[in-house]
């Protein structure tokens, strides 16, 4: 095969280099407002990889009188190239049952990760939000159909002692 | 009837068609051109559908759900500097743009913004960076910061604004020719129709492929599909051959029991595929149990081999036309030789025309009867009306239309046939028969292709309660041909005059070159839908840069 390089050069010049450029020094801003702000919410500890500044993860509380209440959950970003023109993708290590998590895969359904991501958002503020939906789930879009039913059909009491139920086993710290 | 008024959009009128309509809405809502091209590519560029929606919801909506927002005068005095939430640096205040909506951002992020957009075919519709906002950003900055970063994504924008009037108007439409002809066809009023592209090129305008009535478009869509698959031979495979357990050969069963032998010796059971001997009944193989014979089996081995056969019923009788049709066409240059001949000749007979008409008579007729196996198979089948018949009442239909498609049948063959004799070689005498029999013919077929769409809109599509199929009408004249839209270029004045259609195409005005001249060639490789054609054409002597905003055409 034949590589055109003038087609190479354009594309790169065009799509690699500036984003790259502009999504790490805007990553590298983020780190350094979270540095900051740490003290400032306690309920969000964001962290970067030592080596890959497009890898983070973060460690958010259950938000209190909800089901999620004393756990700590587990959330995997990985921020593309185009950041922040395009949404990171996060999904939940720790496994929850909530309508609007993936049961198996942590993969979340939230409208600002998809078609309402605006560049104004950081990772910080993408965390709130995920909190924010931890607190009132949407069953009209679930990604987990069981606990998406349980909440339709109007079993409140059967939809928390199972989100509770996962809290206990998977975002408690073991006692003893 | 009234016609429609079809118009060839080429790469010339593209730029002018697409004012004409801006114009209109400009002057009417008072507004910029920006703001027009926003609301007409919202709405699909139909003018009308644009005053509609402000008559009965009012500006404020109309202008909210496209995304236009009038200047608004509460943006506050920035400060000397600012925070880019975006890159999240101090940006000073000459170094950011407000867009219309109040958002502001530096000017590097919305570049960036711009560049994903515009690369992603976003091109007609650059939202806001803001979260939820849904303002349309002005074209003007995204033109100017786009070009001061990469001039050649700035001409693609403007291509992508432009083509915005073929690509996203209900009007309009791409002739599907290929090679691409560059041209668009645009109908003025009936979106079901059938229309001629000026390079010859046949059409269905509502679904692009060839003319198919009539068939509805879902009925040719599907009827493509199943022709192309060979699911149809497949299922005749399974149905009628096993392959043989020891050597793998697939072996036939015509009839008889379900012990099938191989030629390599081996036998076996039909229903399940096992290994067997050869000692057997009717009913049972000697030491061999077998529980998958059901009655079932059989009975969708038995429909999917007459579905089968319904198939290939009508696929061989449209192919037969389609075939005919074909060597029809080269009927064409014989009459057109022939009418030299006789008109070189003394004779009473003057006019030829009657041959030519007999010809074109011939062909519009072989194709509506080939379409309308495709038609037939889906309307008495069960793919598609299943529950919309009893078998009575299918079968009375059916009948019905059978009739009148074997009539047409006969006629158009007749008419093959006297348009295969050699009138050059008759005598006066011979050759006023041989023309009233054919002009005869041509009026008979005319009318039974009429009555024929009349039976399939009325009786049958017509009837229906659950799904709707239309068909685009039957001409007597043939599929409508469409001409060319004729731009009139007036010196000295800002706006072009007007709008024509004419069959011919003339240039006038004088030698008004606009544009700059560029020697950069554009560059299509990053998925954009545009299609290749050159950059700058020469419109007679008028020459327009399809590249260029209007208002750079107009200042010069
Ligand atoms: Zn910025
Ligand atoms: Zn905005
Ligand atoms: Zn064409
Ligand atoms: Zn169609
Ligand atoms: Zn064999
Ligand atoms: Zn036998
Ligand atoms: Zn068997």
């Amino acid at each position: 095969m034949q590589i055109n390089t003038d087609d190479a050069i354009l594309s790169i010049h065009l799509l690699v280099v500036p984003h790259l450029q502009a999504s790490r020094a805007r990553l590298f801003k983020e780190y350094k407002e979270v540095q900051r702000e740490k003290v400032a919410d306690p309920d969000i500890q964001l962290v970067c990889d030592d080596t890959n500044i497009f890898k983070w993860t973060a460690l958010i509380k259950g938000p209190s009188e909800t089901p999620y209440e004393g756990g700590i959950f587990q959330l995997a970003f990985a921020v593309p190239e185009q950041y922040p023109l395009q949404p990171p993708q996060v999904r939940f290590l720790t496994k929850i049952f909530h309508p609007n998590v993936h049961f198996k895969t942590g993969e979340i359904c939230l409208d600002i990760l998809k078609t309402a991501w605006s560049p104004a958002w950081t990772l910080q503020s993408v965390c709130r939000a995920i909190i924010a939906l931890m607190a009132h789930p949407e069953a009209d879009s679930p990604l987990n159909c069981d606990s998406g039913n349980l909440l339709r059909s109007g079993d409140l009491r059967g939809y928390q002692s199972m989100a509770r139920m996962y809290t206990k086993l998977a975002a408690m710290p073991k006692k003893g | 009837m009234l016609c429609e008024i079809l118009q060839v959009i080429t790469r010339e009128s593209l730029l002018v068609a697409q004012r004409e309509d801006l114009r209109r809405v400009m002057e009417m809502l008072n507004l910029s051109e920006q703001h027009a091209r926003t609301l007409l590519i919202y709405h699909r560029w139909d003018v009308e559908k644009v005053f509609a929606v402000f008559v009965e919801k009012g500006k404020d909506k109309l202008f909210g759900e496209a995304g236009v927002t009038a200047k608004s005068c509460k943006i506050k005095h920035a400060p000397a500097a600012m925070t880019c939430e975006v890159c999240m640096e101090d940006i000073p205040k000459h170094k950011a743009t407000t867009m219309d909506c109040g958002h502001c951002f530096c000017n590097n992020c919305w570049t960036e913004h711009f560049v994903v957009k515009i690369n992603e075919g976003k091109s007609r519709r650059i939202t806001c960076m803001a979260y939820k906002c849904t303002a349309i950003c002005d074209e003007a900055i995204v033109r100017n910061l786009v070009s001061a970063r990469d001039p050649d994504l700035a001409e693609r924008f403007e291509r992508f604004l432009l083509e915005s009037y073929i690509e996203d108007n209900q009007r309009v439409k791409w002739c599907p020719s290929v090679p691409h002809c560059g041209n668009a066809i645009r109908v003025e009023d009936e979106k079901l129709c059938e229309v001629e592209c000026t390079c010859g090129v046949q059409f269905c305008f509502s679904c692009s492929s060839e003319a198919h009535s009539p068939c509805s478009c879902l009925m040719w869509e599907l009827w493509v599909k199943k022709c192309r698959d060979e699911s149809e031979t497949v299922n005749w495979i399974t149905v009628n051959t096993k392959s043989c357990p020891k050597c793998y050969k697939s072996v036939e069963k015509n009839g008889g029991c379900n012990l099938v032998s191989c030629i390599c010796g081996q036998s076996f059971c039909w229903l399940c595929g096992g290994a067997t001997g050869r000692e057997h009944t009717w009913t049972s193989i000697a030491g061999h149990s077998c529980g998958r014979f059901k009655e079932d089996q059989e009975k969708q081995a038995e429909r999917a081999k007459r579905d089968l056969n319904r198939y290939m019923h009508y696929h061989n009788r449209y192919k037969a036309h389609t075939d005919s049709f074909k060597l029809e066409s080269k009927l064409k240059e014989t009459i057109e030789s022939q009418i030299l001949m006789l008109e070189g000749k003394e004779s009473e007979l003057k006019d030829f025309s009657w041959l030519t008409n007999g010809l074109n008579r011939l062909f519009r007729s072989r194709r509506v009867l080939s379409y309308s196996y495709p038609f037939a198979f889906y309307m008495f089948g069960e793919d598609l009306f299943g529950d919309e018949m009893t078998p009575v009442e299918r079968e009375m239909k059916q009948n019905l239309f059978e009739d009148q498609q074997q009539q047409l049948e006969e006629n158009v063959e007749k008419l093959s046939k006297a348009l295969e004799e050699k009138y050059d070689g008759l005598e006066d005498d011979n050759l006023k028969q041989s023309r009233m029999q054919l002009i005869n013919l041509s009026v008979i077929t005319d009318r039974l292709c009429k009555s024929m769409y009349e039976c399939i809109e009325n009786d049958l599509l017509g009837s229906l309660k659950l799904a709707t199929h239309n068909i685009a009408a039957y001409k007597s004249k043939g599929v409508e041909r469409a001409s060319e839209l004729l731009v009139r270029a007036t010196k000295g004045n800002n706006s072009i005059s007007c709008l024509q259609t004419s069959s011919s195409i003339s240039a006038t005005g004088g030698t008004v070159e606009v544009g700059r001249s560029s020697s950069s060639s554009l560059n299509f490789e990053n998925g954009c839908p545009s299609r290749k054609r050159s950059k700058r054409e020469a419109f007679g002597n008028v020459l327009f840069d399809l590249n260029l905003p209007a208002e750079v055409i107009d200042k010069s």
